[in-house]
Order: structure tokens, then C-alpha cells, then sequence
């Protein structure tokens, strides 16, 4: 099946890479590799995977183009992928390189200092600090 | 007999009056048009979200989650009402107003506590002064909520649902169905109900295709549901601002159009004046030389 809608779909090869958020379709472009952050760490997405449907994380997509490399910060969503197609759904993306390692910072303190006394508090509390957590890796990874 | 200089002055000020409800009324078509753009960018996500529910339907999932059903005892229920910061629109404002204060009103018959939640300084002005109690007010959405901002309210409010603090929300706000009509309504949003059109669009091949579920089709859509309750709210804001914009340029037009009738009339009555003074005067000068002919 894989091979079969590789050979279909694309000669080259190549992956179409779509990032679409609530406001508008951040990106659509070819890309030759894409690693997305699925909820339990990255996955690297090469033309002919299989279709897919998958839930993210926090963390940071990586769209390997022949022109070079862009990483984006994405906050949770869904990655579809069909016939070398992905589809990215998340509430958020930001360019990496825009990411602040100070305002994450805040974040994570202002997570951290939430009083949760219950199961549901806490898994909102651990929500909170993970979406930090993950902010602050990526900014500090680009900051230079 | 009218006064032609009084008339005339009249007429300057309605011809000044036009050019501002015309100004506005450009403005509000560009705004519109703006708007329209956003909330249209905006179904391409909402379009993929309702997709990717038909395709975990179709993956013979039972679509269950706790914000999609009912609960049995409501003990308290959040209105929140979308209108504008300004007026001039019609009756944009008026409309969710009283459709807010009707929903207020029958859910503090049956439920305990109803708060209530207002965007828009014309609903705060208009709910006090009928003496609601407001819990929050917000003045910063104008005609480009960003969902950044919208999410912070849809994330308390999914918080204090979750930990059972609130057993409904009902959303007060003006629904965009086309230009040439916005339907101002309630929508429940929490419970959610059910999800858009589970199952809609079937028959397209890329349905039966086998997908491969990470971490598992019940994990997706533990997910998917606060997404897409996030996504409604956040399309309640847009078809809001779009309304606004599409309500104040179709009152604009009309005052344009109002003031055209107006000039025209005043116009009429001034040169009808005009004319009858210029008569009366030439009559008496003929009238003066008959008598000094005698």
C-alpha cells in the first residue's frame, strides 16, 4: 500500500506538508522529511508512510526542505497522514526562532505555582507544565 | 413661509451627516470583508477537525466523551453573551440583549447559579441596566478575535467543567448565515451535544482507507472533543465580529440613503422658497412703479 501510493502519487517522492491552525493555513509546502512530536515523543514521517492518524504533543516539528530545515513550536493537535500528505491540526504554531525563553519561564512558574488539591487539578496542572516545559526546550535551542 | 437661509443650513448639516454615515459605511464594508476573510481561513480547520471525527467513526469507534453528554442534575449554568463595543449597527446589539435576558431569565427559574459572561461594552451597558449581575466582562475583542485569545476563555471553561463547577454554558451571540442574514441565537456549547457531522462524507475513498492510530482511536478523541469545543466557541466570536460589520454597514447604507431623500427634499423646499421670495419681491417693485405711473 505504501509503496503502491508512493509510486502514485509522486514521482519525486515528495511529502506535501500542510500546518493548518484555528486562524489560518500557516503553511502548505513540499518538504522531503518531517519529524512531528507525537504525544509520547517524535516521529519522522519519510515519503510512503502509512496512512496514519496520530495525536501530538508539545513540541517542536521539523519540515526538512531542500532549501534547509524549519522548525516550528506546535501546541498538541493531530498529524494526519495519507498518500504522502500530512496534515498538522493544532490550536498553535510558532516559528521556534520567535519563541521567548523568558516568557516560557513565566509560564512554567506561573504552572507550577497552581494549587491542584484534586485528580482533574492535577492533570491540568501537568498539562500546563509540560506545554512550558516543551517551550522552554525549543527556545533555548534556538535562541542563538 | 419657509425660510430659505434655515433650509439651506438644514441641508448642509444632513449633507454632513451623509458624509459620515458614508465614511463608516466604507469602512465597515472593508472591516466586513476583512472579518469574512478571517472566518473563512478558520473552516479549513474546522473543516479537517469534522474529517478527522467521520474518520474515527468510520474506524467503528463509539463516540463517547464526558463533555458530549448530558448531566443528570444541573446546579449551575454560564450564559455567556457576544455583542460589539459600539453602536450604529442596527439592531446587532438589541437583538442579543433581549434574546440574553430571555435565556437568563428561564435559566434562573430552574437552575441555582447562573453566571453570566459579557463581550462587548453595548451588552455590559445594556445587561446592568436591566440588572443582571455580570462575573466577567471583556472589552478587548473587537472585529479580529484571535483564537489565542478566545482559548483562555474557552480553557476556564472547560476547566471548571471538568472539575464540576459548571454544568452548562449557553453562548448568546448573532449567527452569520449570509450577508443578507444573521440570525441572532443560544447555543449550547457545553454539553456539546454531539459532534458536527459525525459521518458526514462517507463515501470519499480516503475514508476506507486503513489509518494506523497513534496512540490509539479513543486517546484521538479524548482530544478531539475539547479541540472542537474550542473551535466552536471560537467560530461564535467570528460569526459575531462578521455580523457586527455586515449589521453597521447595511444601517450605514441606510442612513446614506435616508440623507440622499432628505437633501433631495430640502432641496426641493429650498428652491420652492427661494423662487416664491424672489417672485413676492419682483410683484412688489412692479407694484411700487404701477403706483408712482398714477
Amino acid at each position: 500500500m505504501a509503496e503502491q501510493s508512493q509510486t502514485e502519487r509522486s514521482g519525486s517522492g515528495a511529502l506535501q506538508c500542510v500546518v493548518v491552525t484555528p486562524e489560518t493555513t500557516l503553511l502548505d509546502e513540499t518538504a522531503s522529511f518531517v519529524a512531528v512530536p507525537l504525544f509520547d515523543g517524535e516521529l519522522g514521517i519519510a515519503p510512503g508512510h502509512t496512512p496514519m492518524l496520530g495525536r501530538l504533543g508539545y513540541g517542536q516539528l521539523r519540515i526538512r526542505q531542500d532549501a534547509g530545515e524549519q522548525a516550528f513550536y506546535v501546541d498538541g493537535g493531530f498529524v494526519e497522514v495519507v498518500n504522502n500528505s500530512i496534515s498538522v491540526l493544532t490550536n498553535r504554531a510558532v516559528p521556534a526562532s520567535d519563541l521567548d525563553v523568558e516568557v516560557a519561564e513565566e509560564q512554567l512558574a506561573a504552572a507550577r505555582a497552581r494549587t491542584a488539591n484534586s485528580p482533574e487539578l492535577l492533570d491540568i496542572r501537568a498539562k500546563l507544565e509540560l506545554q512550558a516545559r516543551a517551550q522552554l526546550r525549543i527556545a533555548k535551542k534556538h535562541e542563538a | 413661509m419657509a425660510n430659505p437661509r434655515a433650509l439651506d443650513r438644514r441641508r448642509k448639516a444632513v449633507r454632513n451627516i451623509r458624509k459620515i454615515t458614508r465614511t463608516m459605511e466604507l469602512i465597515a464594508t472593508a472591516r466586513f470583508k476583512k472579518a469574512m476573510d478571517r472566518a473563512s481561513a478558520a473552516t479549513a480547520y474546522t473543516r479537517r477537525i469534522t474529517e478527522l471525527v467521520a474518520k474515527l467513526a468510520n474506524a467503528g469507534l463509539e463516540v463517547s466523551h464526558p463533555l458530549l453528554e448530558q448531566r443528570e442534575e444541573i446546579k449551575s449554568a454560564q450564559v455567556l453573551v457576544l455583542a460589539g463595543n459600539r453602536g450604529f449597527c442596527g439592531g446587532f446589539n438589541g437583538n442579543v440583549n433581549r434574546l440574553a435576558l430571555n435565556r437568563i431569565g428561564e435559566l434562573r427559574e430552574e437552575i441555582p447559579a447562573v453566571r453570566v459572561d459579557v463581550s462587548g461594552k453595548r451588552a455590559i451597558t445594556g445587561l446592568t441596566s436591566r440588572e443582571v449581575e455580570l462575573a466577567e466582562t471583556y472589552t478587548h475583542f473587537e472585529d479580529k478575535p484571535t483564537f489565542a485569545e478566545v482559548e483562555l476563555i474557552a480553557t476556564r471553561y472547560l476547566e471548571a467543567y471538568q472539575t464540576g463547577e459548571l454544568d452548562r454554558l449557553d453562548v448568546v451571540y448573532t449567527r452569520f448565515d449570509s450577508i443578507a442574514r444573521q440570525t441572532p441565537m443560544v447555543e449550547t456549547l457545553l454539553p456539546l451535544g454531539s459532534l458536527d457531522a459525525a459521518g458526514e462524507g462517507e463515501a470519499d475513498a480516503d475514508h476506507n482507507l486503513d489509518y494506523e492510530f497513534l496512540p490509539s482511536a479513543e486517546s484521538i478523541l479524548e482530544e478531539v472533543v475539547p479541540t472542537s469545543f474550542k473551535v466552536r466557541l471560537f467560530k461564535c466570536f467570528l460569526d459575531s465580529a462578521v455580523s457586527e460589520q455586515v449589521a453597521r454597514m447595511i444601517a450605514m447604507k441606510g442612513a446614506t440613503e435616508n440623507a440622499d431623500g432628505l437633501i433631495k427634499s430640502l432641496s426641493m423646499a429650498y428652491n420652492r422658497a427661494r423662487q416664491s421670495r424672489i417672485t413676492s419681491e419682483i410683484l412688489e417693485v412692479i407694484g411700487g412703479v404701477e403706483a408712482l405711473k398714477q
